[in-house]
């Protein structure tokens, strides 16, 4: 039977579940608790549990721990995550898969506690210095987030790439019913970390990198592409929102067409990559798509413009609903899209 | 439907909405419980919001207030955001009994703590209010809600309680 857990301990429970072996980390609201959770589990279980000096200091101990293969985490929010982010530029430079958690908070520099998804084009764009991108995947419900944390190290060491869970303050907070999977462990080698032998590692002065990074981009992108579509194939007007402005966006679908407008959802699970091919799915007359997310000037829109550009031979006008510092209320959603149907709205692209 | 229960850090007003969520989640439906969180201490201002129902649930946190408990008077400010013909129990321990509510709302209002010193469990007044408003509302039978409270209680090491806390259930539920 299902019972009631809080997004952050679930996530914790969930990594553990996955074979997570070492977490470092450093607290800060609205995470700690994940931490919190693992200080006492991860004893009990045999594990590795470290609370490092800071949080560069946390991403380095798994990205050591990575090169022995041992499965690894750390988890943030945003202002912590933005310290972590040469150590995640290194993981990247060296191919090292890895797996982090940003339960992201409102605001740049110290912010506020509020729940938001303002960290979006920093973590969907790499965030560190060079050319690379980290697997984002951003769930909108707490068993959402058990399941994709159950798959993310396999997802990891598959691209050799570290891959992000993107939550919100909210979804680490609060509580809702939740199953979880068996507890797995990978056991065979990954065939590149360091054994004791002297066998080929990660190489980062390597001059045919520029193009490996393009094709395994390319890759990942053709492949991982992750979404939730929600009455999308007649749909004129398209919502697009990940997390949870995602539910309420879905309840202003319903809405919309208990009143006879044709109203749809598509969800991105993998924000990078981005779910380009969603939006194949569109085959009505679309005359708008609304970006809907908790930003305060739009960053999620960027990618919606992208795609829309894409996949699409017209110039399709793109909206923006920027909630800031809270969820958008259904009522909003709805209230807006009637705007844009009246003409009543600005298009942002 | 949609339940806020606010009040003072230390009222456990987010117990209350594990209580609840724990009744729902018993018959089968989908649930969330969010806090408020943060820089809140015991004393300052502090709330939970449940939210159950058949379908998928959209935003965790208030949007259409189906019932309000207020233990305590600045909780009413939450009124404002709920449905006509919704349901508010006050505390009426904490909140003067001079204060207008507007008329398109149900009120009950009720002596939580009084009631629960009278069984000895003067830290239960956020159990008497949930007996007052499971009685009011008839959202679950009494002996599931008993149930439910028990099982929190005991998960929670602290079921030697549970006999008391279920007298300060039974003050609010025929206290109504």
């Amino acid at each position: 039977m299902k019972k009631m857990w809080k997004g952050n301990h679930a996530i914790a429970e969930a990594a553990l579940r996955a074979g997570c072996q070492f977490y470092a980390g450093y607290p800060i609201t609205p995470q700690t608790e994940v931490s919190e959770y693992l200080s006492a589990r991860m004893p009990e279980l045999g594990r590795k549990f470290l609370q490092a000096e800071n949080e560069m200091a946390a991403v380095y101990m798994i990205y050591g721990a990575y090169a022995c293969g041992m499965r690894s985490m750390t988890s943030s929010s945003g202002p912590g995550f933005s310290l972590k982010q040469e150590g995640i530029a290194y993981l990247c430079a060296n191919n090292y898969p890895s797996v982090l958690v940003n339960v992201q908070r409102w605001g740049p520099g110290l912010g506020t506690l509020d729940s938001a998804q303002t960290d979006y084009l920093r973590d969907t764009r790499g965030g560190g210095n060079g050319d690379y991108r980290v697997i984002v995947l951003a769930p909108n419900s707490i068993q959402e987030t058990v399941d994709l944390m159950y798959e993310v190290f396999d997802l990891a060491e598959k691209y050799r790439n570290p891959v992000e869970i993107l939550s919100e303050a909210a979804l680490g907070q609060m509580m809702e019913p939740v199953e979880f999977p068996e507890f797995k462990e990978r056991t065979e080698d990954l065939g590149w970390t360091f054994d004791g032998t002297n066998r080929p590692h990660g190489r980062i002065a390597n001059p045919d990198k520029p193009r490996m990074v393009k094709e395994k981009y390319e890759r990942i992108a053709a492949e991982e592409q992750r979404w939730e579509s929600y009455q999308v194939e007649d749909a004129e007007y398209i919502f697009v929102a990940f997390g949870l402005p995602s539910r309420t966006a879905r309840n202003a679908v319903d809405q919309l067409r208990a009143k006879g407008q044709k109203a749809g959802l598509i969800r991105p699970i993998t924000v990078w990559p981005f779910p380009y091919n969603a939006f194949k799915e569109a085959k009505g007359n679309v005359k708008a798509f609304i970006s809907v997310e908790s930003t305060d000037a739009g960053q999620l829109i960027e990618d919606v413009a992208l795609a829309a550009k894409k996949e699409f031979e017209t110039n399709i006008p793109v909206y923006g609903l920027f909630s800031g510092q809270k969820i958008p209320k259904t009522k909003e959603i709805t209230e807006f899209c009637e705007r844009v149907i009246a003409g009543q709205e600005k298009e942002v692209f | 439907m949609e339940i806020v229960f606010a009040g003072f850090g230390g009222q456990g007003v987010l117990t209350s909405g594990l209580i609840v969520s724990e009744m729902a989640l018993e018959e089968g439906k989908n649930v969330t419980w969010m806090p408020a969180y943060g820089p809140t201490m015991r004393g300052g201002k502090a709330y939970s919001v449940v939210k159950y129902m058949d379908g998928m649930i959209g935003g965790p946190d208030m949007e259409e207030i189906d019932i309000l408990v207020a233990m305590n008077q600045p909780s009413l400010e939450y009124a404002s955001l709920m449905k006509d013909g919704g349901l508010i129990v006050i505390n009426s321990d904490h909140v003067d009994d001079d204060v207008k509510i507007d008329e398109k709302y149900d009120v009950i209002r009720i002596p939580c703590l009084t009631l629960a010193q009278k069984v000895n469990n003067p830290k239960a007044a956020n159990i008497v209010a949930i007996g007052a408003m499971i009685k009011k509302c008839g959202l679950f039978p009494p002996e599931q809600a008993k149930a439910a409270l028990r099982k929190i209680f005991t998960e929670k090491g602290k079921g030697k309680y549970a006999d008391m806390n279920e007298a300060a259930f039974m003050e609010g539920y025929d206290g109504v």
